[in-house]
């Protein structure tokens, strides 16, 4: 950590010996941000290598974790709920899976968040007020009625599972999934708008083609989580469609994305791990390759074998929890890293108005 | 020397009693709930004393950030974190291309020095990212933490396009400058302005500043200073994108980069619509689609439910 000024360029200069050194702004910054020096970044003066923004102080494998759980949990009961609308009794094991499948977020990913507070015993002042400027208010609120109202048809179904002759329990389940369903929508993809109204650059650039990602890939880890278990080739097959279908959409969210970064010029924010992970983990492997053989599958008459579909789904759920961490660690990167942080609030970058 | 009339109502140097209205006599401005007031710095005059960052310390009780020496010019504050509100920038520039070109030496001639603070933005998105409430605007249009509120989730955090909030790791609550709510709610002005021995940091009504403030650059371009422009005012850079003005506004000399300011920063709230909009297109349109997929099989709809 020492700053030596070369006695030459002292020498060179013709100001006077205590002239001041340029500031040696890529030497003086931390090395991992800036691993390559990015041509679409800025390039300007910066104030000793430092960002005018900061990070944000998520733990990014909680809160991604949280992501991954609300998109998973919100979308099975979409699907679950849609299910039951279109085929009733014949898709009944499917349906209770889930229904079942749609309180991992409220089980699991709700004490994730509380977790992540950095003053955990004052959570219930989350529900103090309702802000529409606020996605984490937003979120909560939803986050809220959906825990109601899958518990809700959880309970009636775990009800009509024990008791089978009381028939107003799966009256009550069939009402209560088409709440449920409607919070589902917005828990599975409100966490993009949540991470796209911050000042955080990598998050702020792409508002719309991130919601998209974090949308598709909900449905698609929903749809292949309930096709991992699904034993009727028939409705697996729409499960698989389903998931084939969110991928593909995804896989376009991505590429409007990484134009947009471009465009932007926050693509330096995902030139390292992060970055690595996003492009390879999420978008290769976890959308593109699964999308490949999901589709093969579908296009044949029978189908692929089943481990051939089952690798997809894992394929698909690894890669849509790869999706959320990795941009969550890129956006950090992007907030730290003047290059990408000045670049990014240029006038260019402003809205239309 | 122009003094205030109400000063000699306070003529000895010891007092038994709080002056009313104090900030009248030291800062030209009543306080009076429901007007609003921020900070005008005028980086030309700044001289890097520091004083408002012990000022702030010491009035808000703040502990120390950094006791080591950064090798960053006379800057060994750093940035504006959860312990630190008023921060002073250095930056060692040759030459200053203005009034005192040629006069002094180039090395001595273009120090540039800002004192940064929280902006008290009119959209503020800190405020409107807080999920609890505990960020709100007050009676003299500042923006401010309650500290009995917030449960530090952090969303501020990244919120600000300034960089200016923290989540302090001592107490797990965010924090940044309040402005002196407490000292302008007993009259007071700010700890920082009050004590700047140049009157580089104004305290004020916030019309009165930004007229003071355009004055300001008007004669400093009279007077040779070309580079100088407003910072946070109305339609000026940093008050882009939705923000509006902000309460505690700059005159620079340089570009915003130089200072660690952001040229065209934006509103993350108007971010939330587009976002949650597309969202939730997306999801219902492969809901749909998932519909589709999974119509009755023909035997299902021949003799209803199996």
């Amino acid at each position: 950590m020492t700053t030596t000024i070369s006695p030459d360029a002292a020498a060179a200069t013709q100001d006077g010996p205590e002239d001041a050194p340029r500031i040696p702004r890529r030497a003086t910054a931390p090395p991992s941000v800036h691993g390559r020096p990015n041509r679409a970044g800025w390039t300007g003066p910066t104030y000793y290598g430092r960002s005018q923004l900061k990070a944000s102080p998520f733990e990014n494998p909680v809160v991604g974790g949280y992501i991954f759980l609300a998109g998973l949990s919100g979308s099975a009961a979409v699907i679950a709920a849609l299910a039951d609308l279109r085929q009733g009794a014949a898709a009944a094991a499917l349906v209770r899976r889930g229904r079942y499948l749609a309180l991992v977020a409220p089980i699991l990913g709700a004490p994730l968040l509380i977790y992540d507070l950095h003053t955990p015993k004052r959570f219930y002042n989350m529900l103090r007020v309702a802000k529409h400027t606020s996605p984490m208010s937003i979120g909560t609120w939803i986050l809220m009625g959906f825990t109601g109202a899958a518990g809700l048809t959880a309970a009636a179904q775990a009800g009509t599972d024990l008791w089978p002759r009381l028939r107003g329990l799966n009256g009550l389940a069939r009402a209560a999934q088409v709440p449920t369903a409607l919070t589902g929508l917005g828990l599975s993809t409100y966490t993009a708008s949540l991470l796209s109204a911050t000042s955080t650059p990598l998050w702020a650039a792409a508002p719309r083609s991130l919601a998209m990602r974090f949308g598709a890939s909900s449905m698609a880890s929903a749809a292949s989580a309930l096709a991992l278990t699904e034993p009727d080739p028939d409705h697996r097959r729409a499960l698989e469609g389903t998931a084939a279908a969110a991928l593909a959409v995804e896989l376009a969210g991505a590429a409007i994305a990484h134009a947009t970064y471009r465009r932007t010029g926050v693509e330096g924010a995902l030139k390292g791990k992060a970055g690595r992970v996003e492009h390879i983990g999420a978008t290769l492997l976890g959308t593109a390759l699964p999308l490949g053989i999901l589709a093969a599958s579908l296009l044949t008459r029978r189908g692929l074998p089943r481990p051939v579909t089952a690798l997809a789904a894992v394929a698909t759920l690894a890669g849509t929890a790869a999706l959320r961490v990795s941009i969550m660690a890129a956006g950090d990167r992007s907030a730290e890293d003047p290059d990408v942080s000045f670049r990014f609030s240029q006038p260019e970058n402003l809205p239309e108005r | 020397m122009n003094m205030h009339p109400r000063a000699l109502e306070h003529a000895t140097s010891t007092l038994d009693h709080v002056i009313p209205n104090e900030s009248e006599l030291t800062a030209g401005a009543r306080i009076v709930p429901g007007r609003s007031y921020g900070f005008f710095t005028d980086t030309t005059v700044c001289i890097g004393c520091k004083a408002c960052e012990v000022a702030c310390k010491e009035w808000n009780n703040l502990p120390a950030d950094n006791l080591g020496l950064t090798g960053q010019s006379f800057d060994n504050t750093g940035a504006l974190s959860a312990n630190t509100w008023r921060h002073v920038a250095f930056v060692e520039k040759s030459g200053s291309h203005g009034l005192r070109d040629g006069l002094d030496q180039k090395f001595q001639s273009g120090w540039l020095m800002m004192s940064d603070v929280c902006k008290h933005c009119h959209n503020a998105p800190c405020l409107e990212a807080c999920p609890t409430g505990a960020l709100f605007k007050t009676e003299f249009d500042t923006v401010v933490v309650q500290q009995d509120i917030c449960n530090g989730c952090g969303y501020c955090v990244p919120a600000c396009p300034f960089g200016v909030v923290d989540v302090s790791t001592v107490d797990g609550k965010a924090h940044k400058c309040t402005l002196c709510y407490d000292r302008l709610k007993g009259g007071l002005e700010p700890a920082c302005a009050k004590s700047c021995p140049t009157d580089s940091i104004q305290f004020g009504e916030l019309s009165d500043l930004q007229v003071r403030a355009a004055e300001r650059v008007e004669h400093l371009h009279g007077i040779g200073v070309e580079s100088a422009y407003l910072y946070g005012t109305p339609d000026a850079p940093g008050a882009t994108g939705g923000l509006g003005h902000l309460n505690a506004f700059f005159l620079l000399t340089d570009r915003p980069e130089v200072y660690n300011l952001p040229a065209a920063p934006t509103r993350p709230a108007n971010r939330v619509a587009p976002s949650l909009a597309t969202g939730l297109a997306t999801v219902a349109a492969l809901a749909l689609a998932s519909a589709f997929l999974f119509a009755p099989s023909p035997e299902d709809r021949r003799g209803g439910r199996r």
